[in-house]
């Protein structure tokens, strides 16, 4: 007999750290049910709905990790007064004391949490140290939601943004429930003008978010998660197991898992947040499409790279002049290219000395073409912000490495621009040459990735070595065999990549009013497709003997 | 026109579909995989049937008629099979020890005495470069003297990722094996190597004693005249004369060795790095496999490698994570029929050797959205243990020493890990310690040894 378990109910309620609320729990439906039905009873009273948003947002970010959701208010009254003092205060000095106050909680809170351990064991390693590794978890968003604060004490201080009169306001910024995991980063002055607004959205909106929201819960929630459990997490664990056939789709697999996770999280995030009145700009753009490695990066978590290109690179200098924090993580960084040379790829002292001298050149080189010294800042600029922007992926060398390969290839694309630029006009613009350098663009995000994914620098370099030493196409049909539902997934999301970005918008435009069964069909189709997918049987690995 | 209200008639109206759809197949016990996943009560409303899905059913070991649990009259005892870290010969006394040939050639090693005890572990890709293995081998050699890394195939999947070989060789080799049609005699790993003009070269990175003299070995089958290979470089006339021949190249301090072959005549099956006295140990992995093709190895050949060297001491076989290579399986009864004919085959061939089933390691799958260890790992485990029971083998329990059920899982998800994702295989850290439980069971029982002849 079926029977009603009222402990396992009230037990919904709380934190469970082995099943945190994501977008793809039961309880998020009734979450969300519940949250829709008083947003819209009291949609005209501004201040009554705010408050519900709060609390629903902060009580979902305490269903996703607990006691943390401490950290989110701690930091939005921190930052609250500190921003309104800052407006206030007209004395130069005291200005800059509490921006600089600001700042040094804001990282100083983010450094805590994700890079003690880090440099507790560079530290360890380099000077003999033997301090033992804290025990720190990571609180969930905690790199988002510092970065928005950041963003917009800065703003402030700029005089660029008044700030939020009411601590409720600011704290719904910050909080927001649907972009409080994984993103888009938020600014301020483009978020908070919403809040309090009439609750209006079109039937295009509508619709809109409708399509965002199922596609992004398809592309993360079966595409990516089938892909990883099903294939890349077994090569990726232990690649010298494999051969280099196996490693290259693990690549190519991992390609579509991160594009599908990252992208089908921003998509539910913007979506949602459609459906509720407020417009957020997307956060992907078919990256991978990308003709060369500047645009991949105009394309590839927008709201991260912009934030970046504000806050990080023209502070640094930008594109006007090398700055102190220039030179010394130029310092910083040849010093790791050395070190990189010496220790990871084992080369002598002299030829590490020659490949830093030949990275030195490469960024010497626009300077050189152009016969303009800011050229040497702006390349130098550009690289720092990628290291750090690899570095705030996470604690480990490995996304520092991904970082400076990046920082390398945009050096490289504007060098190739210098050279290239009068030469190839003609080219630039013929189908196959954007084809290729479509395939030369992915392929180096590809080999980037190797590094972003592998647990650390020796499995990717393995890895590498089996795609170049151990591949075969001998191994195909059992390959083939075995993974045949993988590889469809991954196929399927390429095919994502080919549709064009407006596609969505132009269907959307064509039909005037969908009638709501259609949407309630497309819902309870996907929800049987999760479903399916959830309760298909596991792709098991194989060992190929090559 | 505000389409606010559409959100909200669209959001209430599919939870309420979705609520009475989840209500009723709960209430009413319908059961549809793809629903029962997504079923938004089904954390709050338990039905029978729901809990009994996870129970494991259809075990028969009452079909496994010549599982004798207890034995009065040579008083052995089948349930000690159970027992982790421990290496039984089923007798019900357990103060007595289990591998006593084994044990005494050990001793007389201990006591000074100059010989060679050679130990072959077999298994799957368990075992696969060198995993376990090396660090047995390292134990054994540390503590009853012994020097090399034993046989090392021409070629193999994971020679790279092998960390006690450095093994270059040339493209040529044909490599014909188990899975592999093959008109030449399988050596103990399951393969033979045929060349044109092809060369080896290796490097033991095993030896930590700069003096230690090694012998390096060509293992080879037999072709009717004489040939010419070179060893590092310098042309020798070599004799193969028998069916499996042993051929000492080198005997020096060197670690490394060069061979090449002139053509595909010689059946090659490797080479041997040992010391002249102590403990070798010989690692056959074959990824894939079940123990089952091991029957493809002819019982003559057998008895020549037996003769000519080398001689097995203690032979050791790992198998049985591809024998649980379906989530739902619960009945091994087939493996028993297929395996137990090939382990009496076995025990034949190596009359003088002591044997050790080793059990299937810890293996999960996807359960319900999350790992668990096999449904049928508890009675594959006692399918093999019955095997070495009625063979008169010994059995140790890879699965217990682990740490039992849904080990792996802690193994994998452990900071660092012990275990691959993949819930299958232990990575270096983990095998790593599963060599030492193995090395401390084997001293466990030279202990007791030491106590019965005292």
């Amino acid at each position: 007999m079926p029977a009603f378990d009222i402990q396992a109910f009230f037990h919904q309620f709380l934190y469970d750290p082995k099943n945190p609320l994501l977008f793809n729990n039961g309880f998020f439906v009734f979450f969300f049910g519940i949250f829709i039905l008083l947003y819209y009873i009291f949609r005209n009273n501004f201040k009554v709905r705010r408050y519900i948003f709060c609390f629903f947002s902060l009580y979902f970010f305490y269903k996703a990790s607990g006691y943390f959701v401490g950290l989110v208010i701690l930091s939005a009254v921190v930052d609250f007064v500190i921003s309104n003092a800052i407006y206030k205060q007209e004395n130069k000095t005291t200005k800059k004391t509490l921006l600089i106050a600001s700042i040094v909680f804001n990282l100083g809170m983010l450094f805590y949490f994700k890079y003690t351990n880090f440099f507790v064991s560079l530290s360890n390693d380099v000077l003999s140290t033997s301090f033992h590794p804290l025990n720190i978890i990571l609180p969930i968003g905690i790199s988002f939601y510092t970065f928005e604060n950041l963003s917009y004490t800065i703003d402030v201080y700029k005089g660029q943004f008044v700030p939020a009169k009411k601590f409720s306001d600011y704290l719904l910024f910050l909080s927001f429930f649907p972009k409080l995991v994984m993103g888009p980063i938020v600014r301020a002055h483009d978020f908070v003008p919403q809040i309090n607004k009439p609750y209006v959205l079109s039937e295009k909106d509508f619709a809109k978010g409708f399509y965002l929201i199922l596609s992004g819960l398809i592309k993360k929630l079966i595409i990516s998660d089938y892909i990883t459990l099903n294939f890349v997490n077994y090569i990726f664990d232990d690649p010298s197991r494999y051969t280099g056939l196996e490693n290259l789709f693990a690549v190519y697999g991992y390609a579509a898992v991160i594009y599908c996770d990252f992208s089908g999280y921003s998509d539910i995030a913007i979506g949602i947040a459609k459906w509720l009145g407020f417009t957020i700009p997307a956060n992907f753009l078919s990256p991978y499409q990308s003709k060369n490695i500047t645009e991949f990066w105009r394309r590839w978590h927008i709201s991260l790279s912009s934030w970046l290109r504000d806050y990080l690179y023209i502070p640094l200098g930008g594109n006007r002049k090398a700055t102190f924090a220039t030179y010394f993580f130029a310092v910083l960084f040849f010093g790791g290219v050395f070190m990189f040379g010496v220790h990871l790829l084992q080369l002598s002292y002299l030829w590490a000395t020659v490949l830093s001298a030949a990275i030195l050149l490469l960024f010497a080189l626009p300077a050189i073409i152009k016969k303009d010294k800011t050229a040497f800042a702006t390349n130098f600029n550009l690289l720092n912000t990628m290291l750090l922007g690899g570095f705030w992926h996470g604690a480990s060398f490995n996304f520092i490495i991904w970082g400076a390969l990046h920082g390398v290839a945009l050096a490289i694309h504007k060098v190739w621009i210098l050279l290239t630029g009068k030469a190839f006009v003609k080219v630039n613009n013929s189908k196959l040459y954007n084809i290729i350098a479509a395939i030369i663009t992915f392929h180096f995000v590809c080999f980037c990735w190797v590094f972003f994914k592998a647990p650390d620098f020796n499995s990717g370099v393995d890895m590498l070595y089996q795609i170049s030493h151990n591949f075969s196409f001998s191994v195909w049909n059992a390959f083939y065999a075995n993974y045949k539902e993988v590889l469809a997934m991954i196929a399927i999301a390429a095919c994502i990549h080919l549709i064009p970005d407006d596609f969505a918008d132009k269907m959307i435009a064509k039909f005037t009013k969908i009638p709501m069964v259609a949407y309630i069909v497309a819902f309870f189709a996907f929800v049987l497709l999760y479903g399916f997918f959830k309760s298909a049987e596991q792709v098991l690995p194989i060992y190929l003997q090559f | 026109m505000n389409s606010n209200r559409r959100v909200l008639i669209f959001t209430l109206s599919s939870i309420a579909i979705y609520l009475i759809a989840s209500l009723a197949a709960a209430i009413f016990g319908f059961s549809w995989a793809p629903f029962n996943k997504v079923n938004l009560v089904a954390d709050i409303i338990k039905t029978t049937q729901h809990s009994d899905s996870t129970e494991i059913t259809g075990i028969d070991t009452s079909q496994n008629a010549p599982l004798i649990l207890t034995d009065n009259t040579r008083k052995r005892n089948f349930n000690l099979y159970t027992r982790p870290n421990f290496i039984t010969s089923f007798a019900a006394d357990t103060s007595k020890p289990a591998l006593v040939s084994f044990l005494q050639k050990l001793n007389e090693l201990k006591q000074g005495k100059k010989r060679k005890i050679r130990i072959g572990y077999f298994g799957d890709s368990m075992i696969e470069g060198d995993l376990l293995t090396q660090t047995l081998r390292k134990l054994l050699q540390k503590e009853f003297g012994g020097n090399g890394v034993g046989f090392v195939p021409i070629t193999a999947a994971t020679s790279k990722f092998r960390q006690t070989v450095v093994d270059n060789y040339s493209d040529g080799w044909k490599d014909e094996s188990f899975k592999t049609p093959t008109d030449g005699n399988l050596f103990f790993s399951g393969h033979l190597f045929r060349g044109y003009g092809d060369w080896v070269q290796m490097i033991d990175k095993t030896i930590t004693d700069s003096t230690a003299i090694i012998e390096k070995s060509l293992l080879c089958g037999l072709v009717n005249q004489s040939i010419t290979i070179t060893v590092n470089n310098v042309p020798v006339a070599i004799n193969a004369t028998g069916n499996f021949n042993r051929i000492v190249l080198d005997k020096s301090i060197n670690k490394n060795i060069k061979v090449s072959v002139p053509d595909d005549r010689l059946p090659v099956y490797g080479i041997s790095f040992e010391s002249e006295s102590g403990v070798i140990v010989d690692n056959f992995s074959f990824r894939g496999i079940t123990g089952v093709e091991l029957n493809k190895i002819d019982s003559n050949f057998i008895k020549a490698i037996n003769n000519e060297g080398p001689y097995y001491d203690l032979l050791i076989f790992q198998y049985g994570v591809n024998v649980l290579f379906r989530p739902n399986d619960v009945n091994f009864n087939w493996y028993n029929h297929i395996f137990l004919p090939v382990v009496q085959k076995l025990k034949r061939n190596f009359s003088n050797s002591d044997i050790i089933l080793v059990s299937t390691a810890d293996r999960a799958f996807m359960y319900d959205g999350e790992y668990k260890s096999a449904k049928g790992i508890d009675s594959l485990i006692k399918i093999q243990a019955a095997i070495a029971y009625q063979t008169g083998c010994n059995f140790y329990n890879q699965f217990e020493t682990m740490g039992g059920r849904n080990s792996i899982v802690q193994w994998a998800d452990a900071k660092p890990s012990l275990a691959n994702k993949d819930y299958v295989h232990p990575n270096g850290r983990g095998a790593d310690s599963l060599g030492v439980s193995f090395f401390k069971a084997i001293m466990k029982d030279y202990k007791k040894y030491l106590n019965t002849i005292k």
